[in-house]
């Protein structure tokens, strides 16, 4: 028995990568009743595994989270604007708190757990990162908004809502997007630049460990009106996270660049350029898109004709980073690409910040319990499994 | 002769993006009414396809329409479907055909006794490469068949309007796509002798689920089914004489490779008259003609109940003796958790 068990609890995001496997434990761990709000009921086989309570909702729509609130012991705010232009997403990030909240006030939920992020607090400087540090913009939507959310909640505070903010870090493990798949697929796909050699501090933590720390937050008391930095016991090198996705993979697809070149690298390449052009460069530039083209009439033809150019014109043509096959030639001949590594993403590379959980240790009793070895290797059984390899 | 009035029971996914699209490209019939609880649906979707009259309930459309065409959620089935056939009309029911051997022949029973046709919408009968593969399993060409392995999943993106799908009595990634799967190893293989399964339901429904089948004639094989995961969507079968890999989906490619030699042919099959299938909806759209077919000749469709309830028993047996199983990437927690929630 634990103080959730029996308890109505709200996941907001719960087909996502954390807020999926938050509903999963308060389910079989705590015997908590949950109900997810869902946008796209597609996205829910993984949730419907368990007895839940899926309601279709829409953080945009005040009435939908009002339902979805109402008779709610907890509420867990873990879902985020992923789609569409940045100002959408600013909108279901900055918007879409206020209504959970105002739900929550109105409903007089127990405690409302906001899943922010440490990239709240910008381009963050080497050396100890704690909670009293300053939130500071950085220009791009995700960041910003998610700074708007936070202040949104702990704003709530003064009002008679409990309020706990936790802040994770670098998360990974099974069914992980931004930094489990996507590593795994850009590596497959093409080169990926480790910055100064991937010497900057990568603040990893396991997603089983940020889900405990979402509980405690839920739990605690002394948590209302704070805010966690939830990490891994210690970091470790961006190097050594690439590292062992290269070895669950097989291959070695990394390249070193100072933070100068990656930056060059970037404004040489497609990620500078915005609209269709861009995404049609990206598509030309996967490798089996090329190989197609590549192997067409059409694409002989300009192979051929490309090979007739006098050297010094071929080389401005192709310039850096960009190769042409040789006739007849197939794309796996081919270098991988290297993959643009966007400006927001090279100073966070950089950085050797280290997020300390100081703060949680002592007020939520969080330990995290999966260092990176061991996370490693569950992320290389769940990737093998789920035939990302 | 006059066109058969058609009824669409359900203005869910499958109506809006199956049905009702290959009844549009179906001659001698008039899609004449559609019914579905949810309002919302039943006014877009009937607007979307033009279709006149809008019901509530089947029992509504019964009085209006000589057939009809079944998707609901998986547990309705029988019962709407005994419905209609007792009244005289007749049905093209999705797949699984029901959830049980029983439900199966009440469903056939009704069928006999008003003498209107029960089809099934087992599609994959259709398809001109897993029909070819058939016709190469029976020729002898690969030799003794010893062994088959399917593994089919996608990540589910499937355009689910409602959370009927998710329900406990609609069953999961089995009932789903494994109804398609097993139907194709009995319609290729014979019947199933014994079976060992497992899936990762936890007081829900199954998004993976691992099938080990031996079948009568002592081919043995193993089935991976994935709501959470995109696999190679192929059955390999193994020969004597070589192999045989296929891909499950609708336009898929056929690869024969003998047993010693380097070289494989792949291609798409074809059958005499018709082009390859472009898309699912052609699949569909032959389906749909079959049925038409069955009911204006007075004789039996491509997929009869009878035949459908072959799969629904493995079904059957399957949850009956379904085990738990076990991530290669779960930790102590996880396990003692679906200890508890199973």
């Amino acid at each position: 028995m634990t103080p959730l068990s029996n308890a109505k609890v709200l996941v907001t995001g719960a087909t996502g990568f954390i807020g999926g496997r938050l509903a999963e434990r308060l389910i079989v761990e705590h015997g908590a009743r949950v109900r997810a709000l869902v946008r796209n009921f597609g996205r829910a086989a993984r949730l419907a595994r368990f007895p839940i309570e899926l309601v279709q909702g829409d953080l945009c729509s005040p009435e939908s989270i009002e339902r979805a609130v109402e008779g709610c012991d907890y509420v867990f705010h873990c879902a985020y604007g992923s789609d569409g232009q940045d100002e959408a997403r600013r909108v279901v990030n900055a918007q879409g708190t206020r209504h959970v909240l105002d739900a929550a006030l109105k409903h007089r939920v127990r405690r409302v757990v906001h899943t922010s992020t440490v990239t709240v607090y910008g381009n963050t400087p080497d050396g100890p990162l704690d909670e009293s540090a300053p939130r500071r913009k950085t220009g791009f939507a995700y960041g910003d908004s998610k700074i708007e959310a936070e202040e949104t909640a702990l704003g709530y505070v003064g009002r008679g809502l409990s309020v706990a903010v936790v802040q994770p870090t670098v998360v990974y493990g099974p069914f992980g997007t931004t930094f489990t798949i996507k590593p795994l697929q850009l590596l497959k796909s093409g080169r990926v630049i480790l910055v100064n050699g991937g010497d900057g501090l990568a603040n990893l933590v396991y997603v089983d460990d940020v889900v405990s720390g979402m509980i405690l937050a839920a739990l605690v008391e002394g948590a209302h009106g704070e805010a966690f930095i939830l990490s891994g016991s210690e970091p470790t090198t961006w190097r050594a996270f690439y590292a062992a996705h290269e070895s669950m993979l097989g291959r070695s697809a990394t390249v070193s660049m100072t933070p100068e070149e990656a930056l060059k690298h970037f404004h040489g390449s497609d990620g500078a350029r915005a609209g269709m052009v861009s995404q049609l460069m990206k598509a030309i530039r996967h490798p089996g898109v090329r190989k197609r083209i590549a192997e067409t009439r059409e694409g002989q033809l300009a192979i051929r004709a490309f090979h007739r150019l006098p050297a010094g014109l071929r080389a401005r043509i192709s310039g850096p980073g960009v190769s042409l096959p040789g006739a007849n030639t197939t794309a796996t001949d081919m270098a991988p690409a290297i993959h643009p590594l966007h400006p927001s993403k090279i100073a966070f590379m950089t950085a050797k910040t280290h997020a300390r959980i100081d703060k949680a240790r002592r007020v939520l009793g969080f330990a995290p319990q999966f260092d990176f070895t061991r996370g490693i290797d569950l992320t290389a059984a769940w990737a093998e499994w789920a035939n990302l390899l | 002769m006059r066109p058969i009035r058609v009824g669409v029971i359900g203005a869910g996914a499958a109506a809006e993006g199956i049905h009702l699209p290959a009844l549009a490209r179906t001659s001698g019939v008039e899609t004449v009414a559609i019914a579905d609880p949810s309002a919302d649906r039943l006014e877009y979707v009937a607007d979307k396809f033009k279709v006149p009259a809008r019901y509530r309930s089947h029992q509504d459309v019964i009085p209006h329409i000589d057939a009809a065409i079944v998707g609901i959620p998986h547990q309705y089935h029988a019962p709407v479907t005994i419905d209609l056939l007792r009244a005289g009309v007749h049905v093209l029911v999705e797949k699984p055909m029901a959830l049980s051997t029983a439900e199966c022949d009440a469903m056939i029973r009704a069928s006999e006794s008003s003498g209107a046709r029960l089809a099934v919408g087992l599609l994959r009968r259709f398809a001109p490469t897993l029909r070819y593969t058939k016709q190469v399993l029976e020729s002898g060409m690969l030799g003794p068949i010893r062994s088959f392995d399917v593994r089919e999943g996608m990540i589910f993106r499937w355009p689910v309007k409602s959370a009927a799908m998710f329900s406990p009595q609609c069953g999961g990634v089995l009932a789903d796509i494994g109804t398609h799967v097993i139907d194709l190893l009995l319609w290729w293989f014979g019947d199933v002798a014994g079976l060992d399964y497992r899936d990762d339901a936890a007081g829900g429904v199954e998004a993976d689920a691992v099938l080990k089948v031996e079948m009568a004639g002592g081919i043995t094989g193993r089935v991976e089914l994935s709501r959470t995961r995109d696999l190679r969507n192929s059955c390999i079968i193994r020969g004597e004489r070589g192999t045989i890999e296929v891909g499950t989906k609708t336009d898929s490619i056929v690869t024969l490779t003998p047993v010693h030699g380097d070289a494989s042919l792949s291609g798409r099959a074809v059958l005499p008259g018709q082009q390859p299938p472009g898309n699912l909806g052609d699949l569909f759209a032959w389906q749909m003609a079959d049925f038409v077919r069955a009911i204006q000749t007075h004789s039996a469709p491509a997929v009869t109940g009878t035949e459908a309830r072959r799969s629904v028993a493995v079904l059957e047996s399957c949850y009956r003796r379904r085990q738990r199983l076990v991530f290669p990437f779960e930790t102590l927690l996880d396990a003692a958790a679906s200890e508890k929630a199973s």
